[in-house]
């Protein structure tokens, strides 16, 4: 199959984006109208060296903004089907780089609680396109790969068999991060701890990313997970109490959050007490436990109301203190959600220069790590052997974050 | 119970509600709060307080009998702790809410001069000074803070003034270095004024100061409003180069943003005429003949950002100064870290000059705001001084 260096379209990339739906602040909206109305980048406001010139929308609801972009701007269409879109209806791929933006809409919800987004169907029919027209294009799918292991698998492995360039996973790798640092590359990881919000099979997913952006980096690079243990409600309490994680990473999380919320209705800046921390948590807590190959152990927290926003701290052998930050998304629906503009500048450098920024096998780790937290609940807090995600991977030692 | 090797805090404050300064500082004191990655709990406490008005609302009982505080009537018997010298170790003057008179310019007349003058005269008659915290300016008048500066070094106490911005967190976490050769400087704040145009001055000046040469005072002010603000951008009084810096930093969402998720490139649009509901530019003409404008843009931003323009250096250098939200208003315990630092070492880890300068340019922006918005010259504003090599804000150390 040809690679993308055969791509000899003229000037500047022309891009598909295959959206579930379009509008206000969904992540279709939300990336489509960064790479084509720019964004505040550095000292300036940025124009992608792109555009976005055909759309394909699964879904309509009654807030639809697409219609309203394609009037906007002349020349982006939207086409009745992926194929269209990618042919720009004609009967061979006429784009140069797709979006996968499958996040929002009215799909089907299982037993296990995942939303059943259809990534990788959407995935699917772009190949088939690429195979009839002997030639391939960079893509980007946002978020997880798909609900389905198998199928997150099949999209990695077609992307190598089929040599084009496959990016994926969600702002949370790229974005602002306080303080503004890295994991050293190559340093050694005894203990990771990650407290985030939200549900599973949505929020789980941000969190994993904050966990595995860092993890990736450390001596010998990633080398798999081995089990996936998940709790709920007062086993994670009760966890907390048998000291199955470092307090000292558990407290330097919430002392990275912006969010921390007080006991007593704000009239205070105190500290949670562990008495206090069942009522400040919503909605019964969630936690991953992740144990990989080379005996690194990580717990994810999903704890609605303590805080609303996603940190996470390491222990480093031989370091005094641990590692910690917050991964900064802006205060909540109070702002524009700019942890969109790293992203984007991530898509636009892929989409001209048809290298991976990072490597898709974190985003297959995170995924097959939601997968199995999903499941792991779902079978009654269980610990589920993951010998599928016993997959390796290196990361280069530049950082990949927003830093100016 | 207080150890006896804990130091002893003193807070004199207007009011102390849920919402005050006074609560969010003093809870830094009795709750601790976050710092690198750890609830810090500094080792010293608050035993004394004057509280000047007590609405409903108030909080400083409840906080005298959970920790033990004792409230006096009098400022002076606050400090003595009700004996008959001087009996903390540090001072926090807070005099920010409350209900006090406002004058023809427009400021609120905060009685902080006049809390300052009863501590030095304190410190006067007890032949002993400890150090001092005053939250944001020194006085509404700038020959009061002249004199609270003055006092300062008459008695030679250790003395720290100021907003939070400018040590709050930054995004990204820009720090200019010591002696750039800075061409423009511009600032964009929001909120009323002589409120928050006080935070925005400040965390501008805490930016420009590091230009070559120091800071060396202020030979012009002019504060504008209303068309007249674009009209001076047009003539090139202020660049809308460096308002498309600071608002490439600016996470607001106003207009169209807001009303369907496009984000706008506000400077080149046109929509940012349309969305500022009342445009204000403080002009500042510094002895050096460096110029920095802060634009008020109430209506299309609410976030405070910043940028200059570097001589040799084709990207604008910008950045926002983060206020995190509730609940926790974490830039307040930014603040109170550099107090607490003040209180340890006896060293202000930033000059007072910084807030003497800061609030002497918004006192006579205000009169020239007065007097027809006319460009007013201001020799008084002579004020000069050597910004910090280090100058720590949030987020700036890991």
């Amino acid at each position: 199959m040809n690679d993308i260096a055969q791509n000899t379209s003229p000037g500047r990339p022309r891009i598909a984006a295959l959206v579930t739906e379009y509008r206000r602040y969904a992540h279709g909206q939300n990336i489509v109208d960064r790479l084509m109305g720019g964004y505040g980048w550095e000292g300036r406001w940025h124009y992608p060296e792109l555009d976005v010139v055909s759309l394909y929308v699964d879904q309509f609801p009654e807030n639809d903004l697409s219609r309203e972009r394609e009037a906007r701007w002349p020349d982006l269409n939207i086409y009745p089907t992926i194929a269209e879109a990618l042919t720009l209806g004609g009967s061979e791929l006429a784009v140069d780089g797709v979006l996968i933006i499958a996040e929002h809409g009215d799909y089907f919800l299982n037993e296990q609680g995942q939303t059943l987004y259809p990534r990788y169907e959407f995935f699917r029919e772009t190949v088939e396109v690429f195979r009839r027209s002997g030639r391939s294009v960079p893509v980007f799918n946002d978020k997880h790969l798909s609900w389905n292991w198998t199928w997150a698998e099949e999209m990695v492995r077609t992307s190598r068999e089929m040599g084009f360039p496959l990016m994926a996973g969600s702002s949370i790798p790229v974005c602002w991060r306080i303080p503004a640092i890295d994991l050293p590359w190559g340093a050694e990881i005894e203990e990771m701890l990650v407290i985030g919000v939200g549900g599973i099979d949505t929020y789980d997913f941000h969190a994993l990313e904050g966990i595995q952006c860092l993890a990736e980096r450390r001596k010998g690079g990633e080398t798999g997970v081995v089990a996936v243990e998940a709790l709920h409600g007062d086993n994670v309490w009760q966890a907390l109490d048998d000291g199955a994680w470092d307090p000292a990473l558990f407290e330097a999380c919430l002392c990275r959050s912006l969010s921390l919320e007080p006991a007593d209705e704000s009239r205070r800046h105190t500290y949670p007490t562990r008495e206090e921390l069942p009522n400040l948590v919503q909605k019964p807590p969630v936690a991953y436990r992740i144990e990989y190959a080379d005996g690194l152990r990580a717990t994810m927290l999903l704890m609605n109301g303590l805080v609303r926003d996603i940190t996470v701290a390491a222990r480093l052998k031989g370091q005094a203190d641990p590692l910690s930050l917050l991964f900064y998304l802006g205060a909540g629906h109070e702002m524009q959600p700019n942890f969109f503009n790293p992203l984007c500048h991530h898509i636009e450098s892929l989409m001209l220069t048809g290298r991976m920024p990072y490597p898709v096998e974190r985003t297959l780790m995170t995924t097959g790590l939601s997968i199995a937290g999903v499941e792991a609940l779902h079978q009654g807090e269980k610990t589920l052997p993951t010998p599928h995600l016993d997959f390796s991977y290196q990361v280069e030692d530049t950082s990949t974050f927003r830093r100016t | 119970m207080t150890e006896p090797t804990r130091k002893k805090l003193a807070i004199i404050t207007t009011v102390w509600d849920w919402r005050s300064h006074a609560n969010h500082m003093s809870e830094r004191f009795f709750s601790g709060y976050p710092s690198q990655g750890r609830w810090h709990r500094p080792e010293m406490d608050m035993v004394s307080a004057y509280v000047d008005q007590c609405p409903e609302g108030d909080l400083s009982r409840q906080r005298a009998e959970e920790h033990g505080m004792a409230i006096y009537p009098t400022i002076a018997e606050a400090l003595r702790m009700g004996g008959d010298a001087l009996a903390v170790d540090g001072i926090l003057l807070i005099a920010e809410h409350g209900d006090y008179p406002v004058n023809e310019k427009g400021q609120k007349l905060y009685p902080r001069y006049e809390f300052f003058s009863q501590i030095a005269q304190v410190f006067q008659e007890d032949e002993r000074s400890v150090p001092v915290f005053n939250d944001k300016h020194l006085s509404y008048s700038f020959e009061k803070a002249q004199r609270m500066v003055a006092m300062a070094q008459a008695l030679q106490f250790p003395m720290l003034a100021g907003s939070s911005l400018p040590v709050t967190f930054r995004l990204p976490s820009l720090e200019l270095p010591l002696e750039s050769e800075m061409e423009a400087a511009l600032m964009v704040g929001v909120g009323g004024s002589d409120a928050m145009d006080f935070h925005a001055l400040e965390a501008m000046q805490c930016m420009v100061e590091r230009r070559r040469g120091g800071e060396v005072g202020v030979k012009a002010v002019q504060l504008m409003d209303g068309s007249a603000v674009w009209q001076a951008g047009e003539a090139g009084r202020w660049s809308r180069g460096l308002l498309e810096g600071a608002l490439a930093r600016s996470d607001s969402r106003s207009g169209i943003a807001l009303s369907d998720g496009r984000p706008q490139d506000l400077v080149h649009s046109g929509e940012l005429e349309e969305l500022v509901e009342n445009p204000a530019a403080y002009f500042i003409e510094y002895n050096d003949g460096f110029q920095a404008t802060l634009l008020m843009l109430n209506g299309a931003v609410q976030d405070y950002t910043f940028a200059a323009r570097l001589k040799g250096v084709s990207e604008v250098q910008s950045t926002q100064f983060l206020l995190p939200s509730k609940p926790n208003v974490t830039y307040s315990a930014c603040l109170m870290a550099a107090a607490e630092h003040l209180f340890t070492t006896g060293q202000a880890p930033y000059p007072v000059e910084r807030t003497l300068l800061t609030s002497g340019m918004l006192e006579r922006c205000l009169e020239s705001r007065l007097n027809g918005h006319q460009r007013l010259t201001t020799p008084e504003l002579n004020v000069c001084y050597k910004a910090p090599e280090a100058s720590p804000f949030c987020g700036s150390f890991v």
